[in-house]
């Protein structure tokens, strides 16, 4: 896994944004992610959708080096974090929170967290909030427009870049504002949605193992 | 049988019926009635117009008069159509004919628009005659009932076959043939078809098995006469497009002058412009003029075809939507505006004028820039000498089998030994291998070759008896409703936001447009305010505003198409000849002729250019844009191959561009490496991202195969957690199954399909035969400008872009001048 990082500043705080479609926040020692979308191909595989499981095996692989990388003292998922019902890929995800015992992992509820409490600390999540607020920044799945630094994803935010020719890339990316900070969706398995942009943002596009900004 | 045919219950009884009728049989239906009456199977190829459903229909019910104790209750006679709308009326037609011969046989249809609870009441008990599409077909063997509902079935008949042949639902029905016929040994298969070029292969894809075959070929022609609509004058440079605007004040009085009268016209696009011209051409036509494509709202195009059908429009303008589908009786003129880019198209297009047997279809062909007029002398030939397309048929589209084979184990189960031979009889997979067959055999039940990866994975389960059949009840809802091969693009519903429902456009127009911008649709200008799930919501506008550039709007020229029209170019710098066409383009061609060259059959041109803006290599394969796209690229690979250079490229059906801001420097040596056909295929791959096209063409593949659940309205919701798009499978089965034989398929669809590969290679044999004639010229030629335009046109707005062309050729033809005077 190549890692590459874009330093930006967000609501007075100085934030690391990755390729590996990863926030990484110093001052609070904290990986922060969102969509990761656990369980998706089992669920569609369960629907006669034959996906096989490294596509999601790929995607908790590429969580563990980057908590191996940081060792942050948290991970704050920003909703998503499973895609439908419990089965044997989610599982998976109690594998990797038990090798780091120091790492607390959050979540943020998304629209499609459906499980308990109870449930989630059986994989390991040592908290669940509806919206966090963390020094000046605030967590929701959702993008929240009033006016107070919101981190968020839920959207998959992607930009379309024109190439040479005519064609045009599909690129994921963060859409960054005064006071909006959305997150390109963690995992590899999901689309993009390129509708949803605004003019007056700055957007970081991530390319291979490169983040770079673009004016849309 | 003692007695002779003609004297059999069965013929008297019909061949009276048509004398009341005051019809007589053509020959070919005697010929039909008398191969059916003798247990054959076959093919009936016949011009539209002349009852080529009555051979088929009027045999079974002859054979059913002459032995009634052969025949039981319960379906008779399955007949496919590739349209629905067709089915309605031919039902009608048949069961008219059934009351008035005097039969008590009910007719039926059986399709997407036929209500749930006739369906069911179908599947208690069948009618004797059953229309359906291939899909209701595939729907119906995915029934657990099927045994019954087919068990005195004697005979199926395919309708236009043409227009299935060559496509995936031509593959389904491929398939469903070979399973009835393996479930039922008695039955007959009759095909219809239009003329094609390839005939004798479209009756051994449609009966590759049957050992009494006869080919019914009728002798009847239809006649066709073309009138070219000619401008005022020629213009020398001449550019796509801009001709139209002009002709709408010609085309308007032939409007008048008919009764009623289509406008084919190639692309969406091209049709909102026309209806806005013809408006403003003639403004007495509101209220009489409609415009009909794929994008407007299904009951208003419905409303269009009934008030078309009762001679109540004027004119309609229409693209490809109306080639086929039931007779407009009223329609007595038709209009094609632009190329129609192919033989068989234009020719199914003039039959939509003059139905009855004898009557001449008169089709007006209408330029868009003059050189086009050439093509009016290229299909004049065409279809003098009756040259038409081949339908290549498809093979080995696994997509389509799994497809099936789900079908197939939801409707009661199969045992993968006895099916192999069914698969294997059916002219698409003949040539089907052990080992693709057990990885469509694991790609159901397993989902991958590596189990542990696919856990859970269960779509089909084999039972203890051997049996593969559908277990789970989600499984099998969700496989019905994606049964069918075709597949549409992603649609939003285009609405007012005060309400009221406008059409459908692709979810990539929308894409590329933001809050407030202006755009046309069903004739109208209209704002985009917002975009919600999938519905877009516009209010009404006037202004400036964009049209939609649907995908896939543009079709290529056919390679027979592309033969004649390089023969009549060649031909039209001889003086004496007596194509009025080709006379009234002598200015174009001999200014031509005078700064660059016309090509003769055995030559190939290649123009270098020299502009204020750069440098133009131009060349005129004259084989359609899809062809010079992939060369094109191939030629800046090439050429780049020999020094660092960047190009950037146009097209259209006669040639292409590559435009560079610095030298082209190419010796006629270097130029006929560049042209060389040795390393053809490895350099087509190297110049073009094929993984890219395959990705695209993975887009069907993956809806068929059931890998991408369809977005369907109404319906999305509930499946909305299983929503992903083909590109994500791609790069996923990229990544992670690179075997995977569906993705092989995508890119096997890219080299056959998209690159064309048989064709590319015949070019190259050609110009390789061919002297290459490397023209230098300080301006534009006739032949180079209407492709520079349409490369200008990709970039500029059209407002701009009638300014700047205005300007280009003002400048070559000032230059022109100055370059005579000075030589004078």
């Amino acid at each position: 896994m190549k890692l590459s990082e874009h330093l930006i500043s967000f609501a007075g705080q100085d934030l690391l944004l990755t390729n590996q479609r990863a926030v990484y926040w110093p001052q609070e020692h904290a990986l922060v992610l969102s969509d990761l979308h656990l369980g998706k191909a089992a669920h569609f595989r369960k629907n006669g959708i034959p996906l096989p499981t490294t596509v999601s095996e790929q995607d908790l692989f590429r969580l563990q080096n980057l908590v191996l990388h940081y060792t942050p003292q948290q991970v704050i998922i920003v909703g998503d974090l499973m895609h439908a019902g419990a089965n044997t890929e989610v599982a998976l995800l109690r594998d990797l929170t038990t090798q780091f015992p120091n790492t607390r992992f959050i979540l943020i509820k998304g629209n499609h967290d459906r499980h308990s409490l109870q449930q989630l600390q059986g994989w390991g999540i040592f908290a669940f909030f509806d919206e966090l607020q963390l020094s000046p920044i605030r967590f929701s799945h959702h993008p929240r427009h009033n006016g107070h630094p919101t981190i968020s994803g839920h959207i998959h935010p992607g930009i379309r870049i024109q190439m040479p020719h005519k064609r045009y890339a599909r690129l994921p990316c963060y859409v960054v504002t005064k006071d909006q900070l959305i997150l390109p969706a963690f995992s590899l398995f999901t689309g993009l949605d390129t509708r949803s942009i605004s003019d007056n943002a700055v957007y970081y596009a991530i390319y291979g193992d490169r983040v770079f900004e673009v004016s849309p | 049988m003692n007695k002779t045919f003609e004297h059999t219950e069965g013929y008297t009884r019909i061949t009276q019926w048509m004398q009341s009728r005051g019809n007589t049989p053509f020959g070919f239906q005697e010929n039909t009635w008398k191969k059916y009456t003798h247990g054959y199977s076959g093919m009936v190829i016949a011009p539209t117009g002349f009852g080529k459903t009555f051979s088929i229909f009027l045999a079974v019910l002859i054979d059913f008069m002459n032995q009634p104790e052969q025949h039981k209750n319960g379906l008779k006679l399955l007949w496919i159509t590739p349209l629905r709308s067709l089915a309605k009326d031919l039902a009608r037609a048949m069961q008219e004919a059934i009351d008035e011969i005097g039969l008590d046989w009910i007719v039926e249809v059986r399709n997407g628009d036929t209500d749930a609870k006739m369906k069911q009441r179908q599947s208690r008990s069948m009618p004797d005659v059953l229309l359906v599409t291939p899909e209701s077909l595939h729907l119906l063997l995915a029934q657990k009932g099927r045994a019954t509902f087919f068990k005195n079935l004697t005979c199926i008949a395919v309708d236009e076959w043409h227009e299935l042949l060559g496509t995936k639902r031509g593959v389904m029905v491929e398939l469903a043939l070979a399973y009835l016929k393996s479930q039922y040994n008695q039955l007959r298969v009759w095909g219809i078809t239009a003329t094609i070029g390839n005939l004798d292969q479209a009756i051994d894809v449609l009966l590759p098995t049957e050992k009494k075959r006869a080919k019914i070929v009728a002798r009847e022609k239809k006649r066709i006469e073309i009138i070219p609509v000619y401008p005022d004058e020629v213009e020398v440079l001449p550019w796509a497009g801009h001709l139209g605007s002009k002709l709408a004040d010609k085309v308007a009085p032939i409007i008048l002058a008919s009764k009623s009268t289509i406008v084919f016209t190639n692309t969406r696009n091209q049709s909102e412009m026309w209806y806005q011209l013809l408006l403003e051409a003639h403004p007495d036509f509101a209220g009489q003029l409609a415009l009909h494509h794929s994008s407007i709202a299904g009951p208003i195009r419905q409303w269009i075809e009934d008030a078309l059908s009762e001679g109540k429009l004027k004119a309609v303008v229409s693209t490809s939507s109306l080639d086929l589908g039931v007779d407009f009786k009223p329609v007595d003129t038709v209009i094609q505006i632009g190329s129609s880019k192919g033989v068989a198209r234009f020719m199914q297009r003039a039959g939509r004028s003059g139905h009855s047997p004898f009557e001449v279809s008169k089709i007006y062909f209408v330029p868009t820039h003059s050189l086009e007029l050439i093509e009016v002398s290229a299909l004049k030939e065409a279809v003098k000498t009756q040259t038409i397309e081949a339908r290549e048929p498809m093979v080995l589209t696994f997509d389509v089998l799994v497809q099936f084979l789900v079908t197939i184990a939801l409707g009661g189960g199969f045992k993968p030994e006895d099916m192999l031979p069914i698969i294997k009889s059916t002219f698409a997979f003949s040539e089907i291998n052990e080992e693709e067959w057990q990885w469509c055999i694991v790609f159901i039940t397993q989902g991958g070759s590596i189990g542990r990866n696919y856990e859970d994975f269960h779509k089909v389960a084999q039972q203890k008896d051997g049996l593969m059949v559908v277990e789970k009840r989600r499984i099998a809802m969700l496989h019905r409703m994606n049964i069918g091969v075709i597949v549409s693009e992603a649609m939003m519903r285009v609405k007012f936001i005060s309400g009221g429902y406008v059409g459908m456009v692709e979810e990539y127009f929308i894409s590329k447009l933001k809050k407030g911008d202006k755009f046309v649709l069903s004739g109208r200008i209209l704002e985009l305010v917002t975009v919600k799930e999938m519905t877009v919501q516009v209010r009404s506008a006037s202004g400036r505003a964009i049209t939609p550039s649907w995908l896939g709007g543009r079709l290529p020229l056919s390679s027979n198409l592309s033969h004649f029209l390089r023969q009549k170019l060649a031909l039209s710098t001889h003086p004496g000849t007596t194509e009025k066409e080709l006379r009234f383009l002598h200015p174009l061609v001999a200014r031509q002729n005078e700064h660059s060259h016309i090509p003769s059959t055995d030559e190939f041109l290649v123009e270098y250019i020299q502009t204020r803006e750069g440098y133009h290599l131009f060349m005129y394969p004259f084989e359609g844009r899809l062809v010079h796209e992939v060369m094109s690229a191939l030629i800046a690979y090439r050429i780049s191959c020999l020094f660092p250079i960047s190009f950037s490229m146009a097209m259209n059906d006669y040639g292409f561009e590559l435009f560079s801001d610095s030298e082209i420097k190419l010796t006629e040596a270097e130029l006929k490496d560049i042209l060389s056909r040795d390393n053809l295929m490895q350099d087509v791959v190297s110049s073009i991202n094929s993984t890219e096209m395959a990705k695209r063409k993975f887009r069907d593949i993956a809806v068929i195969s059931g890998m991408v659940i369809q977005n369907m309205y109404g319906k999305q919701q509930n499946n909305k957690s299983l929503q992903s798009s083909s590109g994500i499978i791609f790069q996923v089965l990229e990544e992670h199954d690179p075997h995977n034989l569906l993705l092989r398929q995508a890119y096997t669809e890219v080299f056959n399909q998209q690159l064309e590969e048989q064709r590319l290679v015949a070019v190259f044999d050609r110009i390789h035969q061919s002297r290459i004639i490397f023209k230098f010229a300080t301006g534009f030629t006739p032949l180079s400008f209407p492709i520079k335009v349409d490369s200008l046109r990709q970039s500029l707005s059209s407002e701009d872009l009638a300014a700047r062309i205005a300007k280009l050729q003002e400048r070559t033809l000032y230059k022109g001048k100055s370059e005579k005077e000075k030589r004078k």
